[in-house]
């Protein structure tokens, strides 16, 4: 039988055909870096929080992590630390849009809709065992994207010992600003509470006031994404947030 | 017309003659994104040439049984395929190299280079031809990113390949870089000029 390309079931044959050889070739490399990616990408997750912690020029990031970093469940409504298996590789971002495990947000200061039921922070333990920061994950809208990242807090569970965007979709060379070093070394010592318990935190236009403790210089042309990451902490330290976990981690006197 | 063209000339002719970002300005857009740095332009040379070499192979193999009315869906769909991969492996190679790329690897699908020469050439010629033919423009792709990012990135940055070359006053040299060339913008100057210069070339060449 003659093979007819262009009569319909030509068409059709072919068609079906190079899908399935092309999604063949997808899956077959996909599959093979599987392995690989997750390695990595827990990794990059450990470098992160250790960056958030300000624990730097570690050389070994997985032994420096799994020594001195205890990853933990966070019930936000309660507070209240949960066990579970595996956290390394929990998918914070199918809990977060999984209707089961997320809930909408009332005031949605960070716009990001929902927001996961259980969050996983990061505790980090000095050579001595106790606490020295607390790594909390925050993230919410700049200009044009959701910027992810981590805001470590030290031990008073208010003035920032680090902090890192790992991932957004800011204007290249104006609003990546988000994950310059230099940028972010000024987050360092500021705190972000204010005398009353209420988040102070805020990126301020142009050069932060010298006094304000609570200011984190912004950058012009880049006002959006600035505000986008002010809000994205104030939400995660507000009500919404993380404030009832950290007032009963503040009331056990960690 | 490609008939009568040797290998060399298929090879030889979308460098300089027939370049396809210069002479028929195509893929000029990736060409502008990530021409900033040496490093970015020939990561992004080598990952179009893997996507034009292997597109124009496949399609000009089983070019006998594409059906004519659904010939560029399956040109696109052979790409994408081959851009996912691309994109994959070098995610996984290359993490911070990926990231600095962006969007533009997985752009190489609307690279209009990978889809001409896929419908203007590998439809109608066989594999090792197109194979030459691939190669031929992406080595003038490539010639034009890494000409552009030489000059924007050793002006730029005072660096090659990240190397210090030019000492900047920042680490204390004399060298103050201008910021210009690491804008996109200055790439079109770039391209320009070489544009240019490629034309009189061709004008003279034409008159002796």
């Amino acid at each position: 039988m003659a093979f007819n390309k262009d009569s319909i079931l030509g068409t059709m044959t072919f068609t079906v055909v190079l899908c399935l050889v092309c999604s063949f070739m997808i899956t077959g490399t996909a599959d093979v870096l599987k392995e690989r990616k997750l390695v990595k990408k827990r990794n990059e997750l450990m470098q992160n929080v250790l960056i958030a912690a300000d624990i730097k020029d570690v050389s070994d990031v997985k032994g420096t992590f799994e020594a001195r970093v205890r990853p933990v469940m966070v019930d936000i409504a309660s507070g209240e630390m949960i066990e579970r298996d595996n956290i390394l590789d929990f998918d914070e971002r199918m809990a977060a849009i999984n209707p089961d495990t997320s809930s909408k947000i009332a005031k949605d200061t960070a716009r990001i809709k929902t927001r996961a039921n259980q969050v996983r922070v990061f505790k980090v333990l000095d050579e001595q065992g106790q606490l020295q920061a607390l790594v909390l994950p925050v993230y919410g809208k700049g200009l044009w994207s959701i910027i992810y990242g981590y805001v470590g807090v030290k031990a008073d569970l208010n003035t920032i010992s680090g902090a890192v965007f790992y991932e957004h979709g800011e204007t290249p060379g104006i609003g990546d600003f988000i994950n310059h070093d230099d940028w972010l070394a000024k987050w360092q010592g500021k705190q972000i509470f204010n005398a009353k318990g209420d988040v102070a935190f805020k990126i301020v236009k142009g050069e932060a006031k010298a006094g304000d403790k609570s200011a984190v210089d912004g950058v012009s042309g880049a006002t959006r994404t600035g505000a986008g990451v002010a809000k994205a902490v104030q939400f995660w330290f507000g009500p919404e947030g993380f404030e009832t976990f950290l007032g009963k981690l503040k009331a056990a006197g960690v | 017309m490609s008939a009568v063209l040797s290998n060399r000339d298929l090879l030889l002719k979308p460098v300089f003659a027939n370049n396809p970002v210069a002479m028929q300005v195509l893929g000029v857009c990736s060409a502008l994104a990530v021409s900033n740095s040496m490093q970015t332009a020939l990561v992004m040379t080598l990952a179009v040439t893997f996507v034009l070499v292997c597109s124009n192979f496949f399609i000009s193999l089983i070019r006998a049984l594409i059906p004519n009315s659904v010939r560029i869906i399956a040109q696109m769909t052979i790409i994408a395929s081959l851009v996912i991969v691309v994109d994959m492996v070098l995610q996984d190679v290359a993490p911070d190299l990926s990231k600095q790329l962006s969007v533009f690897v997985s752009l190489i699908i609307t690279n209009c280079i990978v889809m001409g020469r896929a419908e203007a050439f590998a439809m109608k010629e066989p594999p090792h031809l197109s194979v030459l033919d691939a190669l031929g423009n992406a080595a003038g792709y490539g010639f034009i990113l890494l000409s552009v990012a030489f000059v924007r990135e050793l002006l730029g940055s005072g660096t090659l390949f990240g190397h210090s070359i030019l000492k900047t006053i920042e680490q204390g040299g004399w060298y103050l870089p201008n910021e210009m060339f690491k804008l996109p913008p200055s790439a079109f100057f770039l391209i320009g000029v070489i544009i240019w210069v490629v034309n009189i070339a061709q004008r003279k060449r034409a008159k002796a």
